[in-house]
C-alpha cells in the first residue's frame, strides 16, 4: 500500500465473497476516500448489511480483503476499531441501562475518548444521560450512536440504514448533521434504499444489486453517465431502471 | 479484560444474578435437596444471557476494539465469579450445621444430603456442568440460550437426584456423614471436584473461544 493511497483512503474492500445457502455476496470491491460521505445503495436484501458486516468483522468472507486507513482489518482489528463507530439504524445496545451507565462503561475501551466532544455532543443533539435508550425515538437513539462514535474522535462511520425509520424532518436534521462531520473531516459510509437522503449529501455512490457492484464512482459520474444511458435524471429514478419488475405484466 | 469485566458487571448482569445467590441459603433448609442451591444460582446467570441478548450484548461488544477471546473469557469469568461467591456462601453455611447447628433435632433424621465437604463437592460439579453445557453451548451461535439451558436442566436434576440418594448404596455411608469422623475422606471428594470444575470450565472456554472467532454474528 503506497503513502498516497494510505491518505487517500480511509476503507478500501477488494474483492468479497460470502456464501450463505440461498444468497452469495460476489467480487464486492469499492473505496471511500477519505472526508467523503459514500451512500451504499441498493434494495432491501441486495447484501448492504452483509457487506458491512463484512466490513466490520461480524461475518468472515470467504474471500477478500477489508482495510481501513491503510491496514489490514484481520491484523489490526483492536486499533482499527478505535478509530471507526457504527450504528444500524434499528439496533440498541442496553435500552432500559441509563446513558450515562453505558457511556462509563464505553469510553473505558477508547484510549482516545474526548469527555468535552462527547459533553459538546450530547447538549447539541439534546439528549439527556438519565434517559435509557428505550426512551428514545428512533432519531436520537441513531444521534446516541453518533455521539459515542464522535466522541472517542471516529474518523470514519460506518451507518448502516441509519434514516431508515425516521420521520421527514429527523432526517433531514440528520442529513445536516452528516454534512457538518464531513466539514470537520470525518467520512461516511452511508447505507441506505432512500435515494431522496442521498442525492443532498452524498459525495459518491456505490451501487449492490443482488450480492454484486453494479457501479462504485462519484456521484457526479455516476448520476451523470446513467442520465447519458437515459437511465434517469436522478437516483431514485436510475435504482426504478434497474430494479423494477414489471408486475402489471406478470400478473395480466 | 478488567474493563471487559467492568462491562460484564455492570451493563449485562441481570439484578436476578444477585437475588439468585441467596439461595445458597438452602444450604441450611432441613430435609429439602440442597444441592439444588447451585441450579437455581445457574439460573440467576442464565437471566443474565437472557437480558444480555435482549440488550444486544453481543454485537456491542464485537464493535468494541477488544479481542474476541476476551470477550468470551469475560462471560466465564463473570460466571464463575457467581458460582464461586455461592461456593463461598455454603461452605461457610456447612461449617456452621457441621459444628454450631450440629446438634440441632431438625438435621438428625436427613435423608437427603447433609451440609459436608461431599455437598460443596456436588455444587462445583454442577457449576462444572453449566459451565460445559450451557455456557458452551451458547457460545456455538452467541444467542441461543434455551435448548443449552434445557440439557443443563435435566442432566442436574438426574445428576441432584443421584447424588442426593448415593449415600443409601452399600459402603457409600460415608459420603453424608455430618459429624466429621469421614472428614479426610470427603475433602479429598472435594478436591477431586475442584480439580474437575476447573478442568471442565478451562476445556469449555477454549472451545466456545474458537466456536465464537469462527461465528458470523
Amino acid at each position: 500500500m503506497s503513502e498516497t493511497n494510505m491518505n487517500e483512503y480511509v476503507l478500501e474492500v477488494s474483492g468479497l465473497r460470502k456464501v450463505y445457502p440461498k444468497f452469495e455476496l460476489r467480487d464486492v470491491s469499492f473505496r471511500v476516500p477519505r472526508g467523503c460521505i459514500m451512500g451504499f445503495i441498493g434494495r432491501n436484501g441486495a447484501g448492504k448489511t452483509t457487506t458491512i458486516k463484512s466490513v466490520l468483522g461480524l461475518v468472515h468472507p470467504n474471500e477478500g480483503s477489508v482495510r481501513f486507513f491503510g491496514m489490514d482489518l484481520a491484523e489490526n482489528e483492536q486499533a482499527i476499531k478505535q478509530r471507526i463507530g457504527y450504528a444500524g439504524g434499528a439496533v440498541d445496545y442496553f435500552s432500559r441501562k441509563k446513558i450515562r451507565d453505558i457511556v462509563a462503561v464505553t469510553k473505558l475501551f477508547y484510549g482516545n475518548w474526548d469527555e468535552e466532544a462527547y459533553r459538546r455532543y450530547m447538549e447539541a443533539f439534546s439528549l439527556d444521560e438519565e434517559k435509557a435508550p428505550g426512551q428514545l425515538s428512533e432519531g436520537m437513539k441513531v444521534k446516541l450512536n453518533l455521539t459515542l462514535a464522535l466522541s472517542h474522535r471516529a474518523e470514519l462511520l460506518i451507518l448502516d440504514e441509519p434514516t431508515s425509520g425516521l420521520d421527514p424532518v429527523s432526517r433531514d436534521e440528520l442529513l445536516d448533521i452528516f454534512r457538518a462531520l464531513r466539514a470537520k473531516g470525518v467520512s461516511i459510509l452511508f447505507s441506505t434504499h432512500i435515494t431522496s437522503d442521498l442525492d443532498k449529501c452524498a459525495d459518491s455512490i456505490t451501487y449492490i444489486k443482488k450480492g454484486e457492484i453494479l457501479a462504485s464512482d462519484t456521484m457526479e459520474a455516476f448520476v451523470g453517465s446513467s442520465r447519458e444511458a437515459g437511465f434517469g435524471n436522478d437516483l431514485e429514478e436510475i435504482m426504478l431502471h434497474y430494479e423494477k419488475e414489471d408486475y402489471l405484466e406478470k400478473l395480466a | 479484560m478488567k474493563n471487559l469485566l467492568k462491562k460484564e458487571l455492570k451493563l449485562a448482569t441481570s439484578p436476578l444474578a444477585w437475588f439468585f445467590l441467596a439461595a445458597s441459603l438452602l444450604t441450611f433448609v432441613p430435609g429439602y435437596p440442597i444441592l439444588l442451591g447451585a441450579f437455581f444460582v445457574c439460573m440467576g446467570i442464565y437471566q443474565s444471557f437472557q437480558a444480555a441478548n435482549l440488550a444486544n450484548d453481543v454485537l456491542y461488544t464485537a464493535l468494541l476494539p477488544v479481542r474476541k477471546a476476551d470477550t468470551v473469557a469475560a462471560k466465564y469469568i463473570s460466571s464463575c465469579f457467581f458460582e464461586l461467591v455461592s461456593f463461598c456462601l455454603c461452605a461457610v453455611f456447612t461449617v456452621i450445621r457441621m459444628t454450631l447447628m450440629s446438634g440441632s433435632p431438625v438435621y438428625q433424621k436427613n435423608a437427603l444430603m447433609n451440609a459436608t465437604p461431599v455437598f460443596l463437592a456436588g455444587l462445583l460439579l454442577i457449576f462444572a456442568l453449566f459451565n460445559l453445557i450451557f455456557l458452551g453451548g451458547f457460545f456455538r451461535t452467541a444467542y441461543k440460550t434455551g435448548r443449552p439451558f434445557l440439557i443443563f436442566i435435566i442432566v442436574t436434576m438426574l445428576f441432584t437426584g443421584v447424588a442426593e440418594s448415593l449415600h443409601f448404596f452399600p459402603g457409600m455411608s460415608w459420603l453424608n456423614d455430618p459429624a466429621g469422623s469421614r472428614m479426610g475422606v470427603q475433602l479429598a471428594a472435594l478436591a477431586a471436584a475442584a480439580v474437575i470444575y476447573a478442568a471442565l470450565t478451562l476445556i469449555s472456554e477454549k472451545r466456545s473461544e474458537i466456536r465464537f472467532e469462527a461465528l458470523d454474528l
